[in-house]
């Protein structure tokens, strides 16, 4: 035992006896022997029970007698806590004559006696008490000059904060730390940089603010199709031109369109019901489908099934190949469908509507697989995640202004976002692990969210008035988005860093070509 | 000396000075600082989980790590009180080998209270050893001294510290292998500790190295900075 623990010490003398304390001392080196001595009387002086220290004729004689204890320093640590066993230790003691018992050699008579005293009563140690009193201050100075040499006050705890400090999780090496920068110039590089301005800036004249409508879409083969009005325009992405495609019947206005899945055609759904496939390099019709009882706002292609959600709550699944196109119909929808989605592999078809249900369907099944009424609101933003197949994202409207992850195989929602702002779109991006979404009131702006964090990498104030719809162009890198304030605006969001990509959409060489792919698809 | 006592006045007089309970908040801040900083500087945490802030006209280093941070901030909570309290007339904190569970450094600030500011406490404190209390009364000779600092000029000495704590890289040996740390407090014999303070050895480096750094004084406490430090095992 080294001093280096004198307060544990003191704290059992609480419990023993005071005598057994003297008596045990000799086990310990002989400095801690002075010292604990000198130490303890020092804390005790003012109790009523003092001072068996000041049986010790004085610590100088003691040390006189030292040289016969230094043989038997090592005994076992000795506080004992019950009378009864240091009774029975100063016996064997006494029995050994002492070699290692300092206060019987130094006076033994008092010792006897107080060695009778255990024996007689274990409590009755203060019969020796009164007999020795003469030399307390000069015993006190003694004890502050020791407990001054030896570095610690009297009358002081030293305390640790017991609870163990947190593990580093990760192997450190300081040398690599030295010269570094405060701000490391990777975390500079790596961290994700957002446009402020738009890329580019279109006018879209006269769209319809209308929420439920969806008016923007953009096709593989780098080609945005926009409704304003009556009128479909293209705009071809890497030559900049601009066609108009379409102009309906003035008692009608394109309520809905979506390019096919091989950019060669675009199905056009009519505020009268209508839903028309058209050739885009032709520049014609190719077939009409009617039936619809109301307008089609929204439409998703899988293939050759082109689905199409109608006012009147009903989704029907057309094939576009064979002349009676309604292949199959939906119905669970009690109000105006607004969003719908194919899985990229065609076995499920999510689809939302203004009951603010979120209906996720089997492909071969005409009854919903899953029915989420999370939403309190309308559901029009919808998106699969591509690189992970079965989760589906939802966005609410005005009232709900909720993101919510689904597992489409289970049912289970397994995420959700409190996005602030009523939600248009949704839009995972193929370059990083991330989801973006446009809104509406309050906010009007794009938000781009890490997924499975949630964390927000950022947002985009784009639009003075709220963001009807967006499309992300065919290498992922740039989002379209369509406003209110009639301005169809394009953002660098999913950049990739290090690959030069910012020729390839606008105005540059984008692979594809376009012309050269034979259309997939033979339509009646 | 009375110049500088014009200049500080002239200053702003009414922001010049600090009360016992503003110092105490600053130094117990500084305590804070300082530990984070020595966490950082000795690499007892990875350098990523430490995010720079503005504190006393320095970069200072702070974790993030949220285990590290409550870890701190349950340490700060009690020592706050005892500091308001004066309570504490050291604070230690020491680094300890995870494999030997050796102390190799430790860092230790010395606090004193000018008794002027808390003699009404120390005496109702610690009336056992008033004795021991006088010497210290001698030292209210020196307060004039420090009474009549700005904060900007105590900001100094503290940035004066941070720096030479900062520095102290360059002299203390490499920490080889995974290290932790403790904080020890050396508290008065009176002194309430919650649970989770414990009593303790004093976690002394034997034959150690000691180097004293600057320290700083407000109108009621004086902080002084030491580090002592194993030395290396090339003997």
């Amino acid at each position: 035992m080294s001093f280096s623990t004198p307060v544990k010490t003191r704290r059992s003398a609480h419990c023993t006896p005071r005598q057994s304390r003297l008596d045990s001392s000799p086990l310990t080196p002989r400095n801690y022997a002075a010292l604990s001595s000198s130490y303890f009387g020092g804390s005790r002086r003012n109790s009523p029970k003092t001072s068996i220290h000041k049986q010790i004729p004085s610590p100088l004689k003691l040390d006189n007698y030292l040289p016969d204890t230094t043989l038997v320093g090592t005994g076992p640590s000795s506080c004992a806590n019950t009378p009864k066993r240091i009774a029975k230790k100063q016996i064997f003691r006494a029995s050994v004559q002492g070699d290692r018992f300092i206060p019987s050699r130094s006076s033994s008579s008092t010792t006897m006696t107080k060695l009778e005293d255990d024996n007689s009563s274990s409590s009755s140690n203060g019969s020796t008490r009164s007999s020795v009193s003469s030399s307390a201050t000069n015993s006190y100075e003694y004890q502050s000059s020791v407990a001054e040499a030896c570095g610690f006050a009297l009358n002081q705890r030293i305390l640790t904060f017991k609870p163990e400090a947190p593990q580093s999780k990760k192997p450190i090496d300081l040398r690599s730390q030295y010269n570094r920068p405060l701000k490391p110039a990777v975390n500079a590089q790596l961290r994700r940089r957002l446009p402020t301005n738009a890329e580019r800036i279109l006018d879209a004249p006269g769209i319809r603010d209308d929420y439920y409508l969806n008016l923007l879409d953009w096709s593989c083969n780098n080609q945005v199709a926009i409704g304003l009005d009556r009128d479909l325009y293209v705009w071809n992405a890497e030559s900049g031109s601009v066609s108009s495609l379409l102009r309906t019947t003035p008692d009608t206005y394109i309520s809905g369109l979506k390019w096919s899945g091989d950019g060669a055609y675009v199905a056009v759904g009519l505020s009268d019901g209508d839903v028309q496939i058209w050739d885009v390099e032709e520049g014609e019709k190719v077939r009409s489908m009617t039936g619809h009882a109301a307008r089609v706002g929204v439409m998703s292609w899988d293939r050759h099934v082109l689905s199409s959600g109608c006012r009147d709550g009903s989704i029907w699944n057309h094939d576009v190949r064979i002349a009676q196109h309604k292949v199959s119909e939906f119905v669970n929808h009690e109000a105006e469908v607004c969003g719908l989605q194919w899985r990229s592999d065609g076995s499920q078809l999510a689809s939302g509507g203004n009951d603010n249900l979120v209906n996720i369907w089997d492909a071969r099944s005409s009854t919903p697989k899953f029915t989420k009424t999370n939403h309190k609101a309308a559901v029009k933003a919808l998106a699969w995640c591509p690189w992970q197949l079965n989760l589906l994202a939802t966005g609410g409207g005005t009232f709900d202004k909720q993101i919510h992850f689904w597992n489409g195989t289970t049912g289970a929602r397994v995420n959700s976002i409190d996005a602030g702002s009523q939600v248009t779109s949704l839009q995972w991006s193929t370059t990083y692990k991330e989801i973006v979404s446009s809104h509406g009131y309050p906010d009007n702006n794009l938000s781009i969210w890490s997924y499975p964090t949630l964390v927000k990498n950022g947002e985009i104030q784009g639009h003075d008035t709220r963001i009807l719809g967006s499309a992300l162009s065919p290498d992922g890198s740039t989002l379209a988005t369509v406003a209110s304030d009639e301005n169809l605006k394009f953002w660098k969001v999913f950049e990739q860093i290090g690959k030069k990509v910012s020729s390839a959409v606008m105005g540059g060489s984008l692979a594809s070509g376009g012309k050269d792919i034979a259309k997939v698809m033979m339509i009646r | 000396m009375s110049s500088a006592k014009m200049s500080s006045s002239s200053a702003g007089p009414t922001r010049s000075k600090l009360s016992l309970k503003g110092s105490s908040k600053l130094v117990a801040e500084f305590f804070e600082y300082s530990i984070h900083s020595i966490l950082f500087q000795r690499g007892i945490y990875p350098p990523e989980d430490f995010q720079v802030v503005k504190k006393y006209g320095l970069n200072m280093l702070v974790s993030v790590d949220e285990d590290v941070k409550t870890y701190i901030r349950r340490i700060m909570s009690q020592l706050n009180k005892w500091v308001v309290g004066s309570k504490i007339s050291k604070l230690v904190v020491a680094i300890v080998s995870l494999d030997s569970a050796e102390v190799v450094e430790r860092w230790q600030f010395d606090i004193e209270v000018f008794s002027k500011a808390s003699g009404s406490k120390k005496s109702s404190s610690s009336s056992a050893d008033k004795e021991n209390a006088a010497p210290k009364a001698s030292k209210q000779t020196s307060d004039d001294a420090h009474g009549d600092k700005t904060i900007d000029e105590i900001q100094q000495e503290i940035q004066a510290i941070i720096r030479q704590i900062t520095a102290s890289v360059t002299f203390l040996p490499v920490l080889e292998g995974r290290h932790t740390f403790n904080v020890l407090v050396y508290a008065d014999g009176d002194t309430q500790a919650p649970s989770e303070w414990i009593d303790s050895d004093p976690k002394e480096i034997q034959n150690a190295e000691q180097v004293k750094l600057r320290s700083f004084s407000t109108a009621s406490h004086k902080v002084d900075t030491m580090v002592a430090y194993r030395l290396g095992t090339a003997e």
